[in-house]
Order: structure tokens, then sequence, then C-alpha cells
């Protein structure tokens, strides 16, 4: 056994560090915030890490990528997520718009959206989700008609995150009913400019930016907008979620704001209750079994396996860390005082970690949809 | 980055599992409730048929990793016999087993060995260890019998993180063992016309065991891995195993007796003995609140070591 990843790994790591302390305001949490500068920051550093090389690692050399390991993968996951991800709505395109666009676009497609990405010049938001298409996503009713050489494209979406930044949409649409409901989705890339969409966003906890509401009024579309083939969406959103298998690390940040707590407080970290300083272990250990979890999945992976149920558990611990931990790191800031400015901006980094982990259970996907996957895989016969 | 245990590992603990199971399997759990003298008698030749008393675990990673397969092999059929504290057992000491304890009423469960034994505490002081004669019935007692110590030296920190690691492979095999036993309840076992485990309810609970399980079987491959490192290190990396060893304990069981039913307690059912047999390894050294209290304690400022620190 070895649990080490190796300098190749490290190096990459401490890059990724020096480039966020060199090109990050300490004071950032976030692209998605009232202050469009942290908009900005986060374009900047896309660029800087395109210039790099690590923006698409994961990519093939073709499309501007290095075909880094999962183990690098990895890595860039942890360091950004830890740092509040300084790649902005970026990590969507980049972990599976773009290579669902290698598998499955055009050469035109291809040559349209792969080297934009690869730059880090567009944001791209997930036309999935509707207000009758949550967990159950297949019952989704944007419909796409047929309209002379063309479709036009009518419904909602909602909770989409980015809607108002993004200058293009990964859309589901339904393009015609079969026996099945899985069965007549297409996916559409369309260019979030086109006459009849509007963005309503929705004020909420977890701060601007990440849900919207998007109306498709008779929005256009050309056939040369459609990803794959017509009515095949259904296939092309399961490869998504395979390419999302390990999805945030979010037990990076955790760990992060976990082991600065008893930096910040000094020596006031010795007059918390002891109860709460158990907790805030007890949270660490979290953070490692979740890390562990997430390296399993990963393993795999690089062994080009997949056991579905062991990315489940990894998801239900690692949300659940999520919360677990925003609540022990509010009840230690709430009984410290903290002045000077690192210690406002490690107050300022739990309470957004505490707000945005209200979602962690929810996004990507709701962990109940984790847990039947998990009993089912349990429950398999041999 | 390898999250295996090696080849060589994982099939003595296929093997093991085998002639355990050959052995009498679960039914030596209730032999040996019946003539407690007879564990030795009945377990030792089996261990070292497999070659057990051969693997010297502190040599390097192969046997270290092939001691942890045979204890969780253990756990698995509830071997009422402390396998991963006979392997423990110190270098050149003459003891046969050692075990760690805690400050205040050392014990172990050695009862009925009559065995030279150690014993070590969190701080490395390390004894002799002799088991006080008992009067409470095995089936209350689990073997576990107090300890008088004569203290030795203070060298074995090294030691206590091992003393912490390889019992919690025994635990993770008795957790196994529960969980898979329950999984096959549910399947076959049906109330208003169809098996429990058509009820999301009864499926959420299995989910709650799993992830418990799965994570301290990762934690107890890192924390090996730690061990084969920098033994003197990582008693840490122990210490947090035995915290995730504790709480999956009282998560795993609670779910599987509770989607057992009544069934579960009953002698007939495999589960009540895999739950009282795993009482000792939750309750010694110490329960869950002493463990976090020892880590928290530990980890001061310093924190776990991982992504961010904590060296």
């Amino acid at each position: 056994m070895d649990f080490d990843m190796g300098e190749k790994v490290a190096a990459l790591r401490l890059e990724l560090r020096r480039l966020v302390a060199e090109h990050v305001p300490p004071d950032f949490l976030g692209a998605f915030t009232d202050d469009p500068a942290d908009l900005d920051v986060a374009q900047r550093f896309c660029g800087i890490l395109a210039e790099r090389g690590l923006l698409c690692m994961a990519w093939p050399e073709e499309w501007g990528g290095r075909n880094a390991s999962p183990w690098e993968q990895t890595a860039v996951r942890e360091e950004m997520w830890a740092h509040h991800e300084p790649r902005g709505a970026q990590y969507m395109g980049v972990n599976w718009v773009g290579p669902v666009i290698m598998r499955h676009g055009t050469p035109a497609q291809k040559a349209l959206h792969l080297p934009a990405i690869a730059r880090g010049e567009v944001i791209w938001c997930q036309g999935f989700s509707e207000p009758n298409a949550g967990s159950d996503l297949a019952s989704l009713q944007t419909a796409a008609r047929r309209d002379g050489d063309g479709w036009r494209v009518s419904g909602q979406k909602v909770w989409t995150s980015y809607a108002t930044m993004a200058q293009w949409c990964f859309l589901l649409a339904r393009t015609s009913t079969g026996e099945r409901k899985q069965q007549g989705i297409t996916v559409f890339l369309v260019p979030m400019s086109s006459p009849g969409i509007e963005v309503r966003p929705l004020a909420t906890m977890i701060g601007p930016h990440h849900l919207n509401e998007v109306f498709f009024d008779e929005v256009w579309v050309t056939d040369a907008d459609v990803l794959g083939a017509v009515g095949e969406g259904w296939r092309i959103v399961q490869e998504v979620l395979a390419f999302e298998r390990v999805g945030i690390a979010r037990y990076a940040r955790c760990e992060r704001l976990l082991q600065w707590a008893p930096v910040v407080l000094g020596d006031q970290w010795e007059a918390l209750p002891g109860e709460l300083r158990s907790r805030w272990a007890r949270m660490l250990v979290h953070a490692r079994r979740a890390r562990l979890l997430a390296y399993r999945v990963v393993a795999l992976q690089a062994q080009g396996q997949v056991r579905p149920g062991d990315a489940a558990a990894y998801r239900i611990a690692v949300t659940r860390l999520d919360q677990q931990s925003a609540a022990v790191l509010m009840d230690i800031v709430g009984l410290a005082e903290l002045q000077g400015p690192d210690a406002r901006r490690f107050r300022a980094a739990v309470e957004d970690h505490w707000r945005y982990s209200a979602s962690a259970t929810l996004a990507s996907g709701s962990v109940e949809m984790q847990r039947v996957l998990l009993a089912r895989t349990l429950l398999a016969k041999p | 980055m390898n999250t295996d245990l090696c080849p060589e590992a994982l099939e003595l603990g296929e093997v093991a599992r085998r002639k355990l199971g050959a052995a009498g399997g679960d039914e030596l759990a209730r032999r040996v409730e019946r003539e407690p003298a007879s564990r030795r008698g009945l377990i030792e030749p089996v261990l070292a048929d497999l070659g057990a008393w051969d693997l010297d675990v502190r040599s390097g990673p192969e046997e270290l990793e092939a001691a942890a397969a045979l204890c969780r092999s253990a756990g698995y059929w509830a071997l009422p016999y402390p396998v991963a504290e006979r392997l423990c057992r110190p270098r050149g000491l003459g003891a046969a087993g050692m075990s760690v304890v805690a400050e205040v009423a050392p014990a172990a469960p050695v009862a009925q060995l009559d065995l030279p034994w150690m014993a070590v505490t969190l701080d490395g002081r390390r004894s002799r260890a002799r088991a006080r004669p008992g009067e409470e019935p095995v089936r209350r007692s689990a073997f576990v019998a107090a300890l008088d110590l004569e203290p030795l030296d203070t060298g074995g920190v090294a030691d206590a993180a091992l003393g912490l690691v390889l019992p919690c492979w025994t635990l993770l095999g008795m957790l196994e063992r529960a969980l898979a036993l329950t999984c096959a309840h549910v399947a076959t076992r049906e109330q208003f016309g169809q098996p429990l485990a058509a009820f999301q309810g009864v499926q959420f609970q299995l989910t709650d065991a799993e992830v418990e399980r799965a994570g301290l079987e990762e934690l107890a491959k890192y924390a090996l891995w730690r061990l084969e490192a920098d033994a003197a290190r990582s008693l840490d990396d122990a210490l947090a195993l035995r915290l995730a060893a504790v709480e999956a304990a009282e998560t795993v069981l609670r779910v599987a007796h509770q989607l057992h039913g009544a069934l579960g307690f009953c002698d007939e059912a495999t589960l009540s003995w895999v739950s009282r047999s795993s009482v000792p390894l939750r309750r010694l050294p110490f329960g869950l609140s002493a463990t976090r209290d020892q880590l928290t304690r530990r980890l001061g400022r310093r924190g776990l070591a991982g992504l961010f620190g904590g060296e």
C-alpha cells in the first residue's frame, strides 16, 4: 500500500498554491458574489491556468490538455475547492461539458467550443432541472418543436447556476415522447444571448448567481446546435454523471478551514469548551475519511473500473461532512474574539462555508438518490 | 498511490476466512462459551496452520498487511480469541501477546489463556501483565480480565499505535459480517407482502451502516500504511482510526439489530454473537468518549496530518 500521490502530484500541488497566493486576493470567497471584481479574478485566474496548461490538464493533448493522471486531476480538484474555487464556473466546462463535446460533438462544435473552454474564456450553465423534474430528471417538459430546418424551444428551467453570467447553455429538451420518459430527450448547445431566453435570478441564502430560473419562449435553435443524435440525450446525461463521479472535493475546504481554526484563535483555542474541541477533532477524522473514500473511487478509475456504490458512499460521507464541519466551525467562530485581517477572513470563510453547505446534500443530485443507488448495490444478489 | 492490501495479504485473508469457517465458523464462539477452557485447544491449531505465529508484524509491510487481513477474517467469524493482540507481541521480551491499556482499570480479553502478556499505555509505558482470576461467566465477560501490571520500560509508543490499529481490523471484520447478515435477512424476511429490503426506510438505514463500514475500511488501510512508514509517529492516525471504528460499530450494530428485529437478540441468530463479541473491542482500552478525548488532547492546536498541515 502507498497513499502517497508521488512527487509529480506534490509539485503540481505546490505550483497551484503558489499561483493562488500570487493571483487570488486573500479575501476571495468565490466568483459568485455581488462584487463583479470577484468574477474578474476568476476569469483572469483561468487565463493564467490555461497559459500554463493547468486548466484542462485532464484533456487530451489534441485539445490543449496534458492527459493528466487521475491523481493529478484529484490534486487540482482539491486545491481549487480548498481555495474557494478560483476557476469560478469554469470547472463545469472543463470537467464535463468539454469532454462530452469531445465524445459527441461534430467537428464544427468541437472547433467552436473546445478552444474557448480550454482558454478559460467561456462560462456554461446547465439547463437540466425544471419545476417538475428535479431528482426525477427524465420527467422534464421543456420541449423543442420542429420548425423548418430548426427547432423552437419553450419551457422553464430552474436552480440553474451561473445563468446570469453564462454565454452558453447545455440544455436538455424533449423532442419526442417515447414509451419511456428517458426516450425523446435531446441535448442542445444554446447561446444564452438567443432571443426568447429570460433569466430571473433567485435571491438565496447560499449567495448570488447560484440559483436562477431560465425561461425559454420559442427560442430558435438549429440542427447545428444539437449535440449527438436527436433523442439520445439521456445517454449523454449518463455520461455527464459519470464524469462527475467524484465531483467537488468538498473535504479539502472542510479540512483547510478546520486546520485554520486553532491557528487563528491562538491562545483562545484552549478556552473553547472541551466538547467543542472534541467535535473539531472528530471532524478532522471525518474529513480524512471522506478524502480516503474519494481516493478509493479515483484508484478504481485509474484502473479503468467503476463501482457506483463506492462513489455514492463517498458522496454521502462528504456532503454530511460539509454540513457537520460547517456547524462546528460556526460554533467556534461564535465563541472567539476575531480581530485582525486574518481572523476576519477566517470568519468570512466560515460563514460562507456554512451558508453554502446547506446545499451540499442537494447540489449535483440529492443525497437521497445516492442512498438509493448505494442500497441497490448492497442488496444486489452476488 | 495504491490503496489495496498486497496480494499476499488478501490471499491470506481469504484462506483464513475459509479455514476458520471449516474449523467451525460461527460454532466456535458457541462452543467456547459452553467450554471456556477449550478456546486455546480449539483455535490455536487453526491459527498455527494459517502461519499466524510466523508473522512478524514489525518486519515490513507485507507481514503487517497479512496480519491485518488475518484479524479481519477472525473478526468475520467473531473468533473468541485475541488474534490481533497476539500478533502485536513485542520482540524479545518473552510475551505471547500485547494489549493497549488505559491508565485506570487496565484490562484485556485474555481470561483463560494463561499466556505471558504485555501491556502498553498510550504514552508508551510498557508492563508485564497478569490476568486476575474473574468470577463473571464468559457470556458476560467475553473473556475480559482485569490486569495486574509490573512496569518494564517507557519505549512503547510505536507498540501502542500498532496495538490500537490491529484490533480495529478485527472490528472491521465483525462489522462486515453484521452488515452482510443484515442484508441477507432483509432480502428474505417479508412483511406486508414484500421483503423488508423493498422499503426505503430499511434501505436508507443500510446505507448509513455501509458509509460507516466503508469509511472505516479506508481509514484502517491508511493507518496501517502510516504504521509501515513511521510507527513511532503514527499514534494520531491510530487514534483517528479507533475513533472511526468505535463510531462505526455503534451505527452498524444499531442498524443490524434494528433490521433483524427481535431475532437479532436470540442465540440462534449469528448477529447476537457478533454483537456481543464486539464489546471488548469497542470498550477497551477506552470507549467512544475517552477515545475522542485522547485524540483531541493529542491534536492540540496542531490538527491531524493531511492536505493542510497537522504534521
